[in-house]
């Protein structure tokens, strides 16, 4: 029996590829955008045939399947992720500068502290390791800095950090073991 | 046929029986699934097929080609290549040996009392 499509199982449909294709950004964009597009014509067929709900269920977990694509896609065993490594990338940065940024407050709200120190210019040497130095300037009790800049270690941290959480050097080409031929008990499937 | 299958087992030859559905005729993903199921493999999720196509792409034993539809998008149909031929008869000649050995123990008689341990 046919089904009319409507809108309802459209978004619906929609629904689940999205959740699917979220999953999927450890894949090539070009692969991605093609195994989303061929989840999306058939969950359309399929609904068209035995109605969205059904298609939707028979589709099965979103999780589950995106797990199958991406073993089937970058075989089984440990892989590289590149949502991981950009977490990292784009993560630490932030908890880093709230860090710096509360040192920094630190050593201002020391120079103004009542009693403290008189008008003039004060220099820090900022975190060490991680940060420039910082120069500061008291006058009237209002305080301005310059400096404290990131320093060049945290910029290759970083980089480290982000091929040590995405597991980057899996995705490098390099000698795969050979791929399970034609077997007796099927094809390694 | 029976309604359900062993998970396992249906994992084992999933490749083997959508390689011999393609090549007995080109298909799309959907298409495939159901195929698969009126064959008697009522269970097999449409989720369990589309991945399997994959990673038979990937390892270039099925080759595809974008066909339009009077219906919506564009389907993705899959065929077999060479090598898809090639593993499908190995494939097949497997699994008739592996049939053929179980068969040998299957249809050795069993003992009519079962036996005990020291007795």
């Amino acid at each position: 029996m046919q089904h009319t499509v409507t809108w309802l199982d459209r978004l619906r449909i929609e629904r689940v590829v999205w959740s699917l294709d979220q999953r999927l950004y450890d894949l090539p964009s070009r692969t991605r955008v093609a195994r989303r597009r061929e989840v999306r014509v058939n969950l359309l067929a399929a609904a068209a045939e035995v109605g969205a709900a059904e298609a939707v269920q028979r589709l099965g977990d979103a999780r589950a399947l995106a797990e199958e694509y991406l073993a089937a896609e970058l075989g089984d065993g440990p892989r590289h992720s590149w949502t991981a490594a950009l977490v990292f990338l784009f993560g630490t940065p932030l908890l880093l500068n709230f860090f710096l940024s509360e040192a920094t407050n630190a050593y201002q709200q020391a120079l103004t502290a009542p009693g403290g120190h008189a008008d003039g210019a004060y220099s820090w040497n900022g975190v060490t390791w991680l940060q420039n130095p910082l120069d500061f300037v008291v006058h009237q009790g209002q305080v301005t800095h310059t400096g404290g800049a990131w320093s060049p270690l945290v910029y290759v941290l970083l980089l480290v950090g982000a091929v040590a959480c995405g597991r980057l050097w899996r995705a490098l080409p390099r000698r795969r073991s050979p791929r399970p031929t034609a077997s007796a008990d099927g094809l390694g499937g | 046929m029976t309604s359900s299958h062993d998970p396992q087992l249906l994992k084992g030859v999933l490749s083997l029986l959508l390689l011999h559905l393609l090549a007995e005729q080109e298909s799309y993903g959907y298409e495939v699934a159901q195929r698969l199921q009126a064959a008697g493999f009522a269970d097999v999720l449409e989720g369990t097929v589309y991945p399997a196509l994959a990673r038979l792409e990937r390892e270039g034993r099925l080759a595809t080609r974008l066909v339009a539809s009077s219906s919506g998008p564009a389907r993705k149909y899959y065929r077999l290549t060479e090598a898809g031929h090639e593993a499908l008869a190995a494939g097949a000649a497997g699994w008739s040996r592996h049939v053929a050995g179980v068969d040998a123990v299957l249809s050795r008689p069993l003992p009519i009392t079962p036996q005990r341990k020291g007795s």
